[in-house]
């Protein structure tokens, strides 16, 4: 064999990872394709930018093109265990889970990687807008396709082994070197923004496929105020996510805002924008990047994707959760999205949100 | 890298040279249509005759119980639903096989049980695959047609089809095997095979993909698949592949006239390729070994070792072989072969079948036996590292 080194490259069949393993090419290493197959849509998604056999099949155009094997990984089982079986219990748990966050740390980062063991890579790459850098994580160049927030669960060891060669790049530039590659096939891709089993962005049909139709989260029930008093009726609190106005009552004197969903009653709390505001956060399952820092320190932290990280007083440290205080008001702290914290481009570590705190009307910490 | 090592040819094999020669002047200047009058229509319909003729030949029947087809699919799904829509109005329904089938005649069968009402009586195999010969006696009353593979193509187990066939036809039930992979493994003669049907495919033995032939015994009863033209006695309508008929009557040819002494080639080396597995790696199962089996599949499970890894594992060294059958991308599921012989999901998943043929040298072999054993290890050790979170 030569003295290349391997890399297992995980290409979805879209722009950004294509482009990814043609970089690695030209840098040198030994590139080896693999598509995987997480889930199967049946006959009911004609169509689909990503995930589905069309999708392996231009992955395998480009890796052809590249001259580099491709092969195709089923992943099925434990994706729909780590995957999506937590993204349907955390809507019925009340949260909005991000199954990105988890399929990166379990799907991508680790089973994955066992299969590059398997192959004798050393690295494992991916198309994503983040960069690696001597065991550090950082935020992509381009901040507007920043994904380094999704990133946050994989294991510290395994930055080390990764490479995200188009993080270095813009969607634009990323585009361009597909095109001068040669990479036709990708290169005008639309951009998938659906959850990938979630082909037609309604998630609640698989939540009724894999709980029935009289799962509690998509049954009818209350809209309330912070105060208990009930202003109209929902058909599923899993319909809803914090700071969600479609879908609610009018006739308020000002914009009204879910705030708050409460499994245990079904209910769906509403309020003006200043109940949607946090002042702190407790996060859960939380996973260093770095050496922890003790409580007290200052770092920053992102609350959704897109979202602008604020600076935050790391207030307690203990095991796997972690208690922030906001140095400003954030609004939409949403319970199962997550608490990602940085210094700068860094990315430190992150956790799943359990609660916001210092919010106007007090909610109670589910236990674990 | 070493020249690459192909040990997948019960998935396909090259069209031999002198099939390509043989094919050649009908893809060019013998190109007619053998339906017409004039003398193109002539040159090619006599090429198709004798074609037909040569490969009755290697079967010992008689050059009108040769029908070409498109391939091993076609002449399943033909054998299966053939003689099921000619009898059926008889009364007789139902339709017997066994659960290690190719697809291509569990489908069908499945298929014509959901949609037209067939009854499907699956009968099933024993630990090394061999039918259940009493369930299938069973099985076997009022139904219309019965049809079991003669060697599989996952495991390469070799049924006792001459007995199988005399059990059915004794009940009246149209029998058909699939061929594919017996023919030039197996010596086959249809004057003393009581068989209705069998069918053979081109590209697994050195013809072009896209061809294949099925036999019909002369009387049995059988509605075509297609309708059309007259071609082929209205059983199998549409211009006939005049090219590819040749190339598969030469290629039919030389597989018979060379299968025993390729079968002792090819069992030799199959045989130091599993003694050698077996001494390195002794916890490696090797499905259907207590059954005869044709010389040229070897179907391994190595316990703790799934197949995606090994398979790119081998295709990274530049040796091609494959999970179960080559057809199904991304389907981890485990091989419905290995399921209904009972062995354990788990250990099906990691089957790797390496198929020897006419590519294949007992050097090749060795370089493989010896790869493997570090591949497995590998690959045993990436699959049960214990998760660091």
């Amino acid at each position: 064999m030569s003295g290349r080194e391997r890399v297992l490259v995980a290409m979805s069949g879209g722009v950004d990872s294509s482009v990814a393993a043609a970089l690695l090419v030209g840098q040198g290493y030994d590139v080896v394709g693999a598509t995987m197959k997480l889930f199967c849509y049946g006959e009911e998604v004609p169509d689909r930018p990503c995930c589905s056999l069309d999708s392996i099949d231009d992955a395998r155009r480009v890796c052809q093109r590249l001259g580099v094997p491709h092969y195709v990984l089923n992943l099925e089982d434990r994706f729909g265990v780590d995957v999506v079986d937590d993204f349907v219990a955390e809507y019925a748990r009340g949260r909005t889970p991000i199954p990105c966050v988890r399929c990166n740390t379990f799907t991508k980062f680790r089973d994955l990687l066992r299969k590059a063991d398997a192959i004798d890579a050393r690295w494992i790459a991916t198309g994503h807008y983040a960069r690696a850098e001597g065991g550090r994580l950082l935020r992509g160049r381009d901040r507007g396709k920043d994904q380094s927030y999704f990133l946050w669960g994989v294991d510290r060891a395994v930055v080390a082994r990764m490479l995200l060669p188009v993080g270095d790049s813009t969607k634009a530039e990323t585009r361009a070197a597909a095109r001068a590659l040669g990479l036709d096939v990708v290169a005008e891709k639309v951009e998938s923004q659906d959850i990938c089993f979630v082909p037609d962005g309604d998630h609640t049909k698989i939540i009724r496929q894999r709980l029935g139709d009289d799962a509690p989260a998509l049954a009818r029930g209350p809209i309330v105020l912070a105060d208990g008093r009930v202003v109209g009726e929902h058909d599923g609190h899993a319909r809803f996510t914090v700071g969600q106005r479609r879908g609610l009552p009018g006739g308020f004197a000002e914009p009204m805002y879910v705030v708050a969903i409460r499994p245990r009653e079904r209910a769906v709390v509403i309020g003006p924008r200043e109940q949607l505001l946090g002042r702190g956060l407790v996060a859960r399952g939380v996973n260093w990047l770095v050496d922890p820092p003790a409580a007290g320190a200052t770092l920053e932290v992102q609350v959704r994707h897109r979202a602008r990280a604020v600076a935050a007083e790391l207030v307690r440290a203990d095991g796997d959760e972690v208690e922030l205080a906001l140095q400003e008001p954030v609004a939409a702290i949403t319970p199962g999205q997550s608490a990602v914290l940085y210094a700068g481009e860094q990315v430190l570590g992150g956790g799943f949100i359990e609660a916001a705190t210092g919010q106007r009307l007090a909610l109670p910490v589910l236990a674990a | 890298m070493p020249e690459p090592i192909y040990l997948d040819h019960a998935a396909t094999t090259p069209v031999r040279d002198e099939v390509r020669a043989a094919m050649e002047p009908f893809l060019g200047p013998r190109f007619g249509n053998p339906s017409s009058a004039h003398r193109w229509g002539r040159d090619a319909r006599t090429a198709l005759d004798e074609a037909r003729e040569r490969v009755a030949r290697c079967l010992n029947a008689r050059p009108d119980e040769v029908c070409f087809t498109s391939g091993g699919t076609e002449g399943d799904n033909l054998a299966v639903f053939g003689p099921w829509r000619a009898r059926r109005a008889g009364g007789r329904r139902a339709i017997v096989t066994s659960p290690i089938e190719h697809k291509a005649v569990l489908a069908a069968v499945h298929h014509a049980a959901e949609r037209d009402g067939a009854e499907e009586r699956v009968v099933p195999v024993d630990g090394d695959g061999l039918v259940d010969r009493e369930a299938y006696r069973a099985a076997l009353a009022g139904a219309a047609v019965a049809s079991v593979m003669w060697v599989n193509n996952e495991v390469g187990v070799v049924q006792p089809i001459a007995e199988l066939g005399a059990e059915a036809r004794a009940q009246d039930v149209v029998f058909h095997t699939d061929a594919v992979q017996a023919f030039g493994k197996i010596a086959i003669d249809v004057t003393t095979l009581p068989a209705d049907l069998l069918t053979i495919s081109g590209h697994k033995i050195g013809a072009p993909k896209g061809i294949g032939a099925i036999y019909i015994r002369r009387g049995t009863p059988l509605e075509p698949l297609f309708y059309g033209g007259a071609q082929d006695r209205g059983r199998r309508p549409g211009t006939e592949n005049v090219a590819f008929a040749v190339g598969l009557a030469l290629a039919a040819e030389l597989a018979v006239a060379e299968r025993e002494e390729e079968c002792a080639r090819l069992g030799a080396m199959r045989d130091a390729f599993e003694a050698r597995l077996l001494a390195e790696v002794p916890d490696a199962v090797i499905h259907g070994r207590g059954a005869p089996r044709a010389p040229h599949v070897c179907n391994v499970s190595v316990p703790g070792v799934d197949a995606e890894s090994l398979l790119m594992a081998l295709d990274l060294q530049g040796i091609a072989a494959s999970g179960g059958s080559a057809c199904q991308t991304g389907n981890a599921a485990p091989s419905h072969v290995l399921l209904a012989m009972g062995v354990a999901p788990e250990l099906a998943a990691g089957a790797v079948r390496l198929s020897f043929g006419c590519l294949s040298t007992p050097e090749q072999v060795d370089r493989v036996a010896s790869l493997l054993p570090a591949m497995v290890a590998r690959a045993r050790a990436a699959a049960s590292a214990v998760p660091v979170w």
